[in-house]
């Protein structure tokens, strides 16, 4: 059992689970976002390292880690309830171009406000876990608490946003009006509210994502989740923008996919895996593979 | 106005020509004026216009959103410096037509995908590909010369260019003058071929791909093809572009060609005007005296410009820019004067 463990297949699973939760929460946030405003926000990764950042920050004044996690998402859930009312709502009825290039544009000044706020030089943020893999009779094990710790973390929002969306009031508000906005809007709910409150949610589990990353590794620097971000659109789209579930499996097939890329086929090519794996998935199923296919209207 | 976008232009080839040359001599006589400093950065510009032509035409005229520019440029940069920095000796041509050969090869391979991808799946693909192109850069050593990039020889100025110069300053002069009206002509010459191309049959048949894809088929227009041309045409000038400021550089690096690049190049093409042969050039100067704008904001508002906020004050201010004009003028500089586009018959 233990050499099983420590073999270098389950090395390989368990890097590559570690890392896709975390472009699983990022796909998620995505989603949730497409759901109810059908935008792709590509402002999404560097919102949430913006938050982190703020967060992060008030480490230094000596506060406690988990006061600034909860610093950073609540900052997070601010900043996307402000985008959504300041720069998304006059694009609404637009062509899908506008909002695209408008959150580009957020990404660009995010990114440098960012650096020139904080300087472009990578914080460390103490982990709040051991990033000291675990042994097995002297042999390594690749998980570490730490990534223990990021996996039920992610684990634990998944299922809260679950449970939000299926077992309460608002869940089924946001959904009716990601539905059928006009029908919901007659039924009372207010659907402008709604929409201000997915992003809200959004930013919130995009914050949780930003803050896992900056505790791990690599520490936070303003580029920190363009990548994370092209890996998590990559998961969201392979699953097919609409689907959290989707958005989810899709996250860990690019973690492992990542993995056993870089174990088995050449470092060097590794770059291009998510990008090959996006354009075989929508070749074969171009609505992604846990939605159903719409029928276009002529 | 709407139907007469598909009727066949009235303006005609030659009409064309002559605009295009008059502009760039123009664009010539003022490198002859310009001090040495200002003449690099209008070759920068030069290089910067025929992606944004690329660009233009692939997000305003084939209605196709693409934040992998900068890929495209890299795969021409690289495919000039690996060339040059190897055979030092061949034409100047060669380099520039094997970068856009090797740009239209990429766009080929990201077009292809992008006949099944709509809007936002196609923006993020192509931005997943602008993204592994810098990682795969500093990988492949042996090739790319990893991170520290390859380096090439400086244009060599002609002698019978040397002789309109005297004084002590000479070869520098001449030699950022030679750079800056090499990087104008062949700007010049692509605005050529992409105001032909707007107007051509495979133009208007892109157009109406974008305004309707199902009419466009019943006429008997292939959609994929369309599609994918438009993405191997818009590489091939960003490969043109990408080679042509490695040029001027004589370096290229992983980190000429971050996903912020293009960023700027949407910024740029926006502020221009989307879908616009003049919007390109507008975009092209913007770029290249917008660190001079940009020293100007910070002495006026007195913010130190070696400080944190002074040197990323570029990429605040862009993506402002690209925000706002977003939200309150969707049609860029461009648009904002129509009746001055319609007098020099650049929009249409």
């Amino acid at each position: 059992m233990s050499s099983f463990l420590t073999s270098s297949f389950m090395h390989n699973i368990f890097g590559g689970l570690s890392q896709g939760v975390i472009y699983a929460l990022v796909a998620l946030s995505l989603v949730i976002i497409w759901q109810s405003t059908h935008i792709l926000n590509f402002a999404q990764g560097a919102m949430a390292m913006f938050a982190t950042y703020i967060g992060m920050t008030e480490l230094d004044r000596g506060i406690n880690y988990w006061w600034c996690v909860l610093i950073s998402v609540v900052v997070g859930m601010i900043l996307g309830g402000l985008t959504e009312r300041v720069l998304i709502r006059p694009l609404y009825g637009k062509s899908e171009i506008n909002p695209i290039v408008v959150m580009v544009g957020f990404l660009g000044v995010i990114e440098a406000v960012t650096t020139a706020i904080w300087t472009g030089t990578t914080r460390n943020v103490t982990e709040p876990f051991s990033q000291v893999y675990y042994l097995s009779n002297d042999k390594i094990i690749l998980l570490s608490p730490f990534n223990i710790f990021q996996i039920v973390l992610a684990v634990t929002i998944m299922l809260l946003v679950a449970a939000l969306f299926r077992f309460t009031k608002l869940g089924l508000q946001l959904r009716a009006s990601a539905l059928a906005p006009e029908v919901a809007r007659l039924l009372g709910v207010r659907v402008n509210r709604m929409l201000t409150i997915g992003w809200m949610l959004s930013a919130g589990v995009g914050a949780i994502a930003a803050v896992i990353i900056a505790s791990g590794n690599f520490g936070l620097f303003p580029t920190d989740m363009n990548g994370i971000f092209v890996a998590g659109f990559i998961a969201a789209a392979v699953g097919g923008l609409e689907s959290p579930i989707g958005a989810i499996a899709g996250g860990l097939l690019i973690g492992l996919a990542e993995q056993f890329i870089l174990a088995y086929w050449s470092p060097n090519v590794a770059p291009l895996g998510g990008i090959i794996i996006l354009v075989i998935a929508l070749m074969i199923r171009p609505q992604g593979i846990f939605t159903k296919k719409v029928g276009r209207r002529v | 106005m709407n139907r007469l976008k598909f009727v066949r232009s009235q303006e005609t080839t030659s009409s064309r020509l002559l605009t295009v040359v008059l502009l760039t001599a123009l664009a010539l006589a003022i490198t002859f004026v310009l001090p040495p400093v200002a003449d690099s950065q209008l070759a920068g510009g030069a290089a910067i216009t025929i992606v944004i032509l690329g660009l233009s035409w692939l997000i305003g005229w084939s209605g196709q959103i693409s934040l992998g520019n900068s890929g495209f440029m890299a795969v021409g940069a690289y495919a000039a410096g690996i060339w040059a920095s190897h055979h030092t000796t061949t034409p100047l041509v060669f380099t520039f037509v094997l970068a856009t050969v090797a740009g239209a090869i990429s766009g080929l391979i990201v077009g292809l995908p992008s006949t099944r991808l709509r809007g936002p799946y196609l923006a993020g693909m192509t931005l997943a590909f602008a993204a592994a192109i810098t990682p795969l850069a500093q990988n492949f050593t042996s090739v790319t010369g990893g991170s520290g990039g390859l380096f090439l020889s400086s244009l060599v100025t002609p002698s019978w260019f040397l002789h309109l110069f005297s004084g002590q300053n000479a070869t520098i002069n001449a030699n950022a003058q030679w750079t800056a009206d090499l990087a104008v002509l062949i700007a010049g010459l692509t605005f050529f071929i992409m105001a032909n191309l707007f107007h051509s049959r495979t133009g208007r048949a892109m157009r109406l791909v974008r305004d309707n894809d199902v009419a466009a088929e019943l006429m008997g227009i292939s959609l994929s093809r369309t599609r994918t041309m438009a993405f191997v045409v818009a590489a091939s000038f960003a490969g043109l572009g990408g080679a042509l400021y490695t040029v001027i550089n004589t370096t290229v690096n992983p980190q000429t060609f971050p996903v912020t690049l293009s960023i700027t190049l949407l910024t740029l093409m926006v502020l221009g005007g989307i879908g616009t042969l003049s919007g390109a050039v507008i975009g092209g100067i913007i770029y290249a005296f917008s660190p001079n704008l940009i020293t100007h904001i910070n002495a006026l508002t007195g913010v130190n410009p070696t400080s944190n906020l002074g040197s990323n004050m570029q990429g605040i201010i862009f993506g402002v820019l690209l925000i706002l004009t977003m939200i309150f003028a969707p049609r860029g500089i461009a648009g904002l004067s129509p009746r001055l586009g319609r007098l020099v018959k650049l929009r249409k």
